[in-house]
């Protein structure tokens, strides 16, 4: 006798796994890329396009003399610093502002009005200012941040569900405890969401800086590399600044993951 | 003679008029009735008729426009927005119409989240917070998240949220208009029971009649807006009563025929 299950049943296991197949798919396109590059390599000369075998082998000679790790920490460090400060500064004013709307309203077009200026433009003042040393980087990452992170927070607080709210004070929690329990628990997305926007410009805003004004640091690794004509030097320290930003990438997707794992999730997304 | 426990004298509202409109029209006025203290009072009223309004006003969420709301006599009702005091020191409580749960929270930190916000989180009410959720069947969902419960389990999770802190008055928004008639009447037992242990001062808002017969002591029922009290029944029914079989109760159809001739 049939069953309905034998009539509907799922089709057969085909030879190899989907896995393994969007794995070799993706392994495929590798090797495809590789070769591309070092027929770009051959065609255009190693002045304009570095061969990836020479690439790897300056990376090993840089990871070998630990000139590498002092460079990206050089970077990561002005880097975090910014970010750090954009990231506070950046979800902190939007709670502030949510306590008087007039000040928001006087307040806020000033802030998109000077998310107008490009903060490239403002190097040579700064390091008029600053000297060469850190702080003019620090700052330009900060501009390079701050407004991802305060339009994201600030459109989180805005979206907040009033009726949580008033829960949450009826049941006589303090206003402190309301922004801490109800609206900075529900801006996580949004936040989030900022982060993962801003993280790159802040390595990268960090590495435009160090062209300008720096003695260590990726991005002086790739201009000093430039002033040499080492083109495998420029290649190798964008390889070094693009394996940065995936970290930083993949730690902030975890940290999201574990802020977020109360949502619900679409268990059958095959 | 000793105030009501809680006392609605002339109360009035209307909405601000949004600029270039007419006068936006009064929702509420003149809507007088008194609580007695352990009472549980059912509110009917056609859809619209500013039910809601009126609880939210009562927990101080929003402003009253004119009158007065006494709580033991003293005049809690504020018309400046700015001084409104939610929930009055955590003395009103208030079960909403959606269930309001805070999403990023489990079941059971649902439930002590106004423990947790009021400084009182200790083992003993951690317990009692515990065999309220046993005594509503959440057992074994403790750990689950509001979108991984049906609809009558969050209902449930909202109840016994307010329940959790003791509040003398509750107040509650149609909090079974959602879900099913098999769960809601099992929500309703659930509710009676929970009662029974605690007699709380309860206003109960609600758009069904027998719903709003088999729960109350006492049935206000409300016109149309601008809403006033239309009129009042003293539900004769004893208690403990079996919500199922309220229908068969003798008298209950000619309370039904009339309030559903009232209600307009």
């Amino acid at each position: 006798m049939t069953t309905i299950d034998q009539v509907i049943s799922t089709p057969a296991e085909p030879l190899i796994s989907r896995k393994t197949a969007v794995l070799l798919g993706q392994l495929g396109f590798a090797a495809v890329l590789l070769i591309a590059w070092q027929w770009a390599a051959d065609a255009f000369g190693i002045i304009f396009f570095a061969p990836p075998l020479a690439v790897l082998q300056r990376l090993y000679e840089m990871a070998a003399s630990g000139e590498m790790f002092w460079d990206i920490w050089a970077t990561l460090k002005v880097s975090a610093i910014g970010f750090v400060i954009a990231m506070v500064a950046g979800a902190i004013l939007p709670f502030g502002l949510r306590l008087s709307p007039r000040v928001t309203e006087a307040v806020e077009p000033y802030i998109f009005w000077s998310q107008g200026i490009p903060k490239y433009a403002l190097a040579p003042w700064l390091i008029l200012w600053f000297g060469i040393g850190e702080l003019p980087k620090v700052i330009i990452v900060i501009a390079m941040t701050f407004y991802v992170i305060f339009y994201n927070t600030l459109a989180g607080v805005r979206a907040v569900d009033f009726r949580l709210i008033n829960m949450a004070r009826v049941m006589g929690a303090s206003e402190k405890v309301v922004a801490r329990e109800v609206i900075w628990k529900s801006i996580q997305p949004f936040f989030y969401a900022g982060m993962k926007i801003a993280m790159p410009h802040a390595v990268g805003a960090c590495i435009v800086g160090e062209f300008l004004v720096s003695t260590e640091g990726v991005g002086y690794y790739i201009e000093h590399a430039r002033e040499l004509s080492d083109t495998v030097g420029v290649f190798a320290g964008i390889v070094v600044a693009t394996a940065l930003v995936l970290v930083i990438n993949a730690l902030v997707n975890w940290l999201e993951r574990r802020a977020l794992a109360w949502r619900p999730v679409a268990r059958d997304m095959r | 003679m000793a105030p009501p426990f809680l006392e609605i004298r002339n109360l009035a509202k209307r909405f601000p008029t949004r600029q270039g409109r007419e006068p936006s029209p009064w929702v509420i006025r003149d809507l007088s009735f008194a609580v007695g203290e352990g009472e549980f009072v059912t509110l009917i009223g056609p859809s619209g008729s500013g039910k809601t309004t009126l609880l939210n006003m009562i927990a101080q969420i929003d402003a009253a426009s004119d009158g007065q709301i006494l709580f033991s006599g003293d005049a809690i009702a504020a018309s400046d927005p700015k001084s409104l005091r939610p929930g009055l020191d955590r003395r009103i409580g208030y079960v909403t119409q959606d269930d309001n749960l805070l999403p990023w929270r489990t079941t059971i930190d649902n439930v002590l989240f106004p423990l947790e916000v009021q400084g009182r989180l200790d083992d003993k009410t951690r317990a009692h917070a515990e065999t309220l959720i046993k005594a509503v069947g959440l057992s074994g969902y403790e750990r689950y998240y509001p979108h991984e419960l049906s609809g009558g389990m969050r209902k449930r999770t909202s109840l016994i949220r307010t329940l959790v802190y003791d509040p003398p008055v509750i107040l509650m928004d149609e909090p079974f208009a959602a879900v099913d008639a098999q769960t809601r009447a099992q929500l309703q037992e659930d509710l009676l029971r929970l009662w029974e242990m605690g007699r709380k001062t309860i206003i109960f808002v609600t758009h069904d009649i027998a719903e709003a017969i088999a729960l109350g002591d006492r049935t206000l029922v409300l016109t149309k807006q601008p809403t006033r009290i239309a009129a009042e029944h003293k539900i004769p029914f004893r208690r403990p009563r079996n919500v199922k079989d309220i229908f068969a109760l003798e008298g209950f159809a000619s309370v039904y025929e009339t309030i559903r001739a009232e209600i307009q």
